[in-house]
């Protein structure tokens, strides 16, 4: 068990690419952190360097106080599972939980016994002596997690373990994983594009954005505290709706659209309005008139989204927006509600830096 | 698809017609090893097998044929054996690693290398027969078996094979083994050796029936008679005789049993090289 330390960690791939530009971290402790971002914003290549898979451009990696940009992969005391699952096809599920403990020479009584209790863990046993492709998906994904978990390392690195399985089943296996780890409390980083998963499971979300990370806080603080438009609108589902506006000194104008309760921003810059799907309410004291074109009903809530009356989008489209309601609010399609909410709760940012200023 | 009952039979006539083609030759020299040469000289080859056969297979393994009297069948049999199974050998280790060095090290040069690899295919060894003699006779290798295997390694096929059955393995297991601790030397035996032991039967397969049946080569470099292969006996002894038709069928046996052993290893390999593609 050990805390991991990035410093200044940078990554230039050898074709030029460059993944990384200077990450600081800490991470604690038998803590869970989630890397998330869209794609090609370089989580995986964040904790590959951790996992020494990829080599650390400059900056310094060190997990409990021992600096490990030069230790091979093998020695610093890792364990890594892979979206793929990266089983060995010719080795049962035993010899590929196995394999790693034999080349470090452990006892095979004590490989016998950790392969056992890792196997009850993960209700794998009766498959132990079966190959991976006589395995369904999940029973993969068991197994490969069966092989990170009897090595007993300092940290876990999981790379989108559960994107390779169906939706019922990575809320199932994202709960077990949350659980696993809580017991066996190893410090662990996990890399996600699915803002769910990451909200769910985190910790720490650290929101990485071309190469930097962007904000890094609870889930709950980066979802009512984003410090950028761009966390804003990653974390949260339904997206955040985000309204372009500017300020008039005393309302915010979209086209026809004025949003009276703000002050104190600046004027002649673009500025984006972000309300929460959540905190947006049916209030026929409202200030703005919503078309409804479509209502999707979840169960114990509806997404109600439709168009926000008096504005425009470059394309000369009325904006989109979205809306949570409770179960009981079903409006019909082309019905005209009006909506409010309080200013307190919405977000306002700079256009061209998204910087956020309330 | 269903077919018409006409497309299916002409299909099946197509089929067959080429199966025929390619089995009644063989038939006729398994028929003709059992004749006698006299009814060979006068009647010219049939299917019909004769009641020959036990006295030419004696015939072969005990003749004593050559300016020298001394070779035996028996002794070219031994000698097609070292030198098929070390070109097979041969071809099939080298290759091996030299597609594992290729494909695993990615070093900036490994394209060029494989491409200079593959050229030689360019360059087989019948027209480099001068060069490659002069060299031989200068390591001292003329009349040794090691003469005859070396310049006939066919290490380019070998290591395109194994090239793209290693680029096919998913680069994840290569990492996680390397987490798991196996070095270069480790992952080699651990994974690459299980996993290609279809693949290398297949390379063993072609490049030992390759090596059986050279004859060109083994003739300009043995000159002495104890280092002739079978392949090169039967001029010696014949081929419009009984006995020496008997010598073909023991010089057919050897790659044929082989190929029935390893089929199931061969169509599988060729299949993955189709998947490949
Ligand atoms: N081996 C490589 N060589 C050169 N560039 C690379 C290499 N691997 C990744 N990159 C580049 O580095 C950037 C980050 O890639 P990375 O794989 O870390 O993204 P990611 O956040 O994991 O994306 P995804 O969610 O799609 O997996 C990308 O722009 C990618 O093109
Ligand atoms: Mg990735």
């Amino acid at each position: 068990m050990a805390q991991v330390e990035l410093k200044q960690v940078r990554k230039t791939y050898p074709n030029g690419a460059e993944a990384i530009f200077g990450v600081d971290m800490k991470i604690d402790d038998g803590e869970l952190i989630v890397f998330v971002g869209p794609s090609g914003c370089g989580k995986s290549t964040l904790l590959r360097m951790v996992a020494g898979l990829e080599s650390v451009t400059s900056g310094e990696i060190l997990i409990g106080d021992r600096l490990i940009n030069d230790v091979s992969p093998s020695e610093r005391d890792v364990a890594m599972v892979f979206q793929n699952y990266a089983l060995y096809p010719h080795m049962s599920v035993r010899g590929n939980m196995s394999y790693g403990l034999k080349n470090r020479k452990m006892p095979a009584d004590e490989i016998e016994r950790r392969i056992v209790d890792a196997a009850k863990m993960l209700k794998i046993d009766q498959f132990l002596d079966r190959q991976p492709n006589q395995l369904s998906g999940g029973q993969r994904q068991r197994v490969a997690m069966g092989r990170a978990i009897v090595r007993n390392p300092q940290v876990f690195l999981f790379d989108e373990p559960l994107s390779n399985l169906d939706a019922k089943l990575r809320v199932q296996m994202r709960i077990e994983i949350k659980r696993l780890q809580r017991r066996m409390n190893v410090t662990s980083i996990y890399v996600t594009h699915d803002q769910t998963e990451a909200m769910t499971l985190a910790d720490r979300l650290a929101v990485i954005n071309e190469g930097q990370v962007e904000q890094m806080g609870a889930p709950m603080e980066l979802y009512s505290n984003p410090r950028t438009l761009f966390v804003a609108s990653f974390i949260g589902a339904p997206q955040i709706n985000l309204i372009p506006v500017s300020f008039d000194g005393t309302h915010l104008v979209n086209g026809d659209l004025k949003l009276a309760g703000f002050s104190d921003l600046p004027q002649g810059t673009e500025l984006v309005l972000g309300v929460r799907p959540d905190v947006l309410r049916v209030d026929a004291g409202g200030q703005f008139g919503m078309n409804v074109d479509l209502v999707e009903q979840h169960g114990g809530e509806n997404l109600i989204y439709g168009s926000l009356g008096g504005t425009t989008t470059d394309a000369g489209e009325p904006l989109e927006i979205c809306l949570k309601a409770a179960q009981a609010m079903l409006p019909a399609i082309d019905d005209q509600l009006t909506l409010g909410f309080d200013p307190d709760t919405a977000f306002i940012f700079r256009k061209d830096t998204g910087e956020r200023l309330k | 698809m269903h077919r018409s009952l006409t497309q299916r039979l002409f299909a099946h006539a197509v089929l067959l017609a080429g199966v025929l083609f390619l089995i009644v030759p063989v038939l006729l020299v398994f028929a003709a090893s059992t004749q006698p040469t006299s009814v060979l000289v006068a009647e010219g080859l049939s299917l019909v097998p004769g009641r020959h056969g036990l006295e030419n297979f004696r015939t072969i393994l005990t003749l004593q044929a050559g300016f020298t009297d001394q070779i035996i069948a028996t002794d070219m049999l031994r000698n097609s054996m070292i030198v098929a199974t070390g070109i097979g050998v041969a071809t099939t280790g080298l290759s091996l690693l030299a597609a594992y060095g290729l494909v695993m090290f990615r070093l900036p040069p490994a394209g060029a290398f494989f491409w200079i690899t593959l050229a030689t295919l360019l360059l087989p060894l019948e027209s480099r027969f001068i060069t490659t003699f002069q060299i031989t006779s200068y390591l001292g290798l003329i009349n040794t078996h090691t003469g005859m295997i070396l310049p006939a390694v066919m290490v380019a096929l070998g290591t395109l094979f194994f090239r793209q059955l290693f680029l096919s393995f998913p680069g994840e297991y290569i990492e996680a083994a390397r987490l798991d601790g196996a070095g270069p030397v480790r992952f080699f035996v651990d994974f690459i050796l299980p996993l290609s032991r279809e693949r290398g039967g297949a390379v063993f397969v072609v490049s030992f029936m390759i090596g059986w049946n050279q004859y060109l080569w083994p003739l300009m470099i043995s000159t002495d008679e104890r280092h002739y292969t079978l392949v090169r006996g039967i001029r010696l002894i014949g081929q419009e005789s009984g006995p020496g038709m008997a010598l073909v069928v023991l010089t057919i046996l050897p790659p044929l049993l082989l190929v029935i052993l390893f089929q199931r290893w061969f169509l599988r390999a060729l299949e993955e090289t189709r998947d490949a593609f």
